[in-house]
């Protein structure tokens, strides 16, 4: 079953009304490790300390400010920025549809599940779940949740309505701000390397995939507890392809990959 | 931030991995009320009550409540040796196939020195048949399953969960249900009015626009305040490794 209730709301778009529940889709579990004192392997803290006198500053002596230039703050107020916080509301507001594959996974993060809420009764549920399915809309809504403004996409995923929070415009950087340079491939070679990448595809399967490293870092974990030693491997590295090496490397793959 | 090679068959492109995304959130520094001077995370010991440089800071596993067993760079990066300094394309995939509650967090790739040919290769081709190269590779404790895009040109990686982390959705989606015509109707109208291109960029924080506008108002009515101008650079050591202590413990306080 999927974790519990989150939050609720309902999906609102011209003269319709969903009430849903959000449930998160994703929970991760990992190894983790804390920061310790070399010499006496005491657990350490985080602390704020003011740079200029060195010293902890207790949280009844901070205060926040906005830098303007630089070494110079504007103080401001934990009141005034409270009254910065979004209103609190139940709405979810679709603004517009768009076709699904447009939106870049790039401002996609974090998925919830939709739970048509039997508190309520709830038409519109199914509906809206084929009809986005059917037309491969997505709904682009905002909602504020816990204090926060969120952005989304509304989607379906067989039966179920989904989702997904997305980051505003701004804080995805655009793959122009690399600066690439211009590089001729020849023909030749995009030919070979789409053979190639024809020959290797295979079907999206992710339970294939399983977190190795987390288990080999178990075992890491249990066999130093044990006080056994540890063989260090050094890590692998590739040697680059080099450009003019490029063309014989591909036909080299092409032909191992057949 | 991480420089290795990525890897399809018999080819190997040097790369450098780039941030995606920036937080467009509106940044407060934290003051120090009586002399307002910045306040900077560090590392504190409660035992010896003191800073701790980061060259005296290790990572521990806790074994039990304040016990920590302590683990060493290389010997994390020892755990998957061939992981550590290479993304490995494994297969390629149709990037429709990719379920995209599976997307977690985007980086780009940037080519390295000699490395600019092979990767507008790979972008290009990828672009062509609308494919996506799937990868493992670590970074510092963390393996991670990614999914290398061709974006405008460029690769970008986008880490994804495993599907142990994506949790089942068996009951929530309503049974076989009878769909009311009428309301179907009147929803698909709707749908279809409001169909526009996607564009995101008419869509701004909300909250960002009235911290903005909050700061605007105050700068007319209050002078800035001054902090007192150090003597010396913070000499607390490499930069860098600061930044990734302060990583793994964000890590840390994230944990669910």
């Amino acid at each position: 079953m999927p974790s519990g209730t989150i939050w609720k709301g309902s999906i609102h778009f011209g003269d319709s009304h969903v009430p849903v529940k959000l449930h998160s889709a994703v929970k991760q579990e990992r190894i983790q490790f804390h920061l310790l004192h070399r010499s006496d392997r005491v657990r350490l803290h985080q602390q704020m300390i003011c740079a200029y006198e060195n010293i902890p500053v207790p949280a009844e002596d901070q205060i926040k400010g906005f830098e303007v230039e630089e070494g110079k703050y504007l103080i401001v107020d934990p009141e005034e920025l409270e009254l910065t916080t979004p209103e609190s509301s139940r709405m979810i507001e679709v603004h517009e549809f768009v076709k699904s594959g447009q939106i870049s996974p790039l401002f996609l993060d974090h998925t919830y599940y939709l739970e048509p809420d039997s508190d309520i009764k709830a038409p519109g549920y199914s509906e809206l779940a084929e009809l986005l399915r059917g037309m491969d809309a997505a709904g682009i809504c905002t909602w504020t949740m816990r204090k926060r403004s969120y952005l989304g996409a509304l989607q379906a995923s067989g039966r179920m309505l989904r989702l997904c929070t997305m980051r505003y415009a701004d804080e995805v950087l655009t793959a122009a701000s690399l600066e690439l340079q211009e590089i001729d491939v020849s023909e030749k070679e995009l030919k070979i390397g789409s053979d190639l990448i024809n020959q290797l595809t295979a079907p999206f399967e992710p339970r294939k995939f399983v977190n190795e490293h987390q288990q080999r870092l178990q075992k890491l974990i249990d066999t130093k507890a044990r006080g056994e030693k540890v063989v260090l491997l050094r890590p692998r590295t590739l040697r680059p392809t080099p450009p003019d090496e490029l063309l014989q490397a591909l036909e080299a793959s092409l032909k191992k990959a057949a | 931030m991480w420089d290795g090679t990525i890897s399809f068959s018999l080819v190997a492109i040097p790369v450098r991995l780039v941030k995606a995304v920036k937080p467009g959130r509106i940044t407060f520094r934290t003051l120090h009320r009586a002399d307002y001077s910045p306040l900077a995370r560090r590392m504190f010991c409660p035992e010896h009550e003191q800073i701790v440089p980061p060259d005296e800071i290790i990572r521990g596993y806790e074994l039990a409540p304040g016990r920590y067993l302590p683990v060493t760079d290389e010997e994390l990066e020892s755990v998957s040796p061939e992981r550590s300094r290479t993304i490995e394309i494994i297969d390629f995939i149709d990037l429709d196939e990719v379920d995209p509650v599976y997307f977690d967090h985007p980086y780009y790739l940037a080519p390295l020195k000699g490395g600019e040919k092979a990767y507008r290769l790979l972008a290009e081709v990828m672009r062509r048949t609308n494919k996506a190269g799937l990868a493992k590779f670590v970074m510092v404790e963390r393996e991670y399953l990614v999914a290398v895009v061709s974006m405008e040109g460029a690769l970008a990686m986008i880490t994804l969960h495993y599907s142990e982390e994506v949790l089942p959705d068996n009951g929530i989606a309503p049974k076989e249900a009878k769909l009311e015509a009428v309301e179907k109707k009147r929803m698909e109208r709707s749908i279809r009015n409001m169909t526009a291109e996607f564009d995101p960029a008419k869509y701004a924080d909300l909250r960002r626009e009235k911290v903005v506008d909050l700061l605007n108002l105050k700068m007319k009515e209050q002078a800035p305040v001054e902090a007192p101008v150090l003597e010396e650079e913070e000499g607390e050591g490499p930069a860098d490794l600061v930044a990734a202590l302060e990583e793994i413990m964000r890590e840390v306080k994230n944990k669910p």
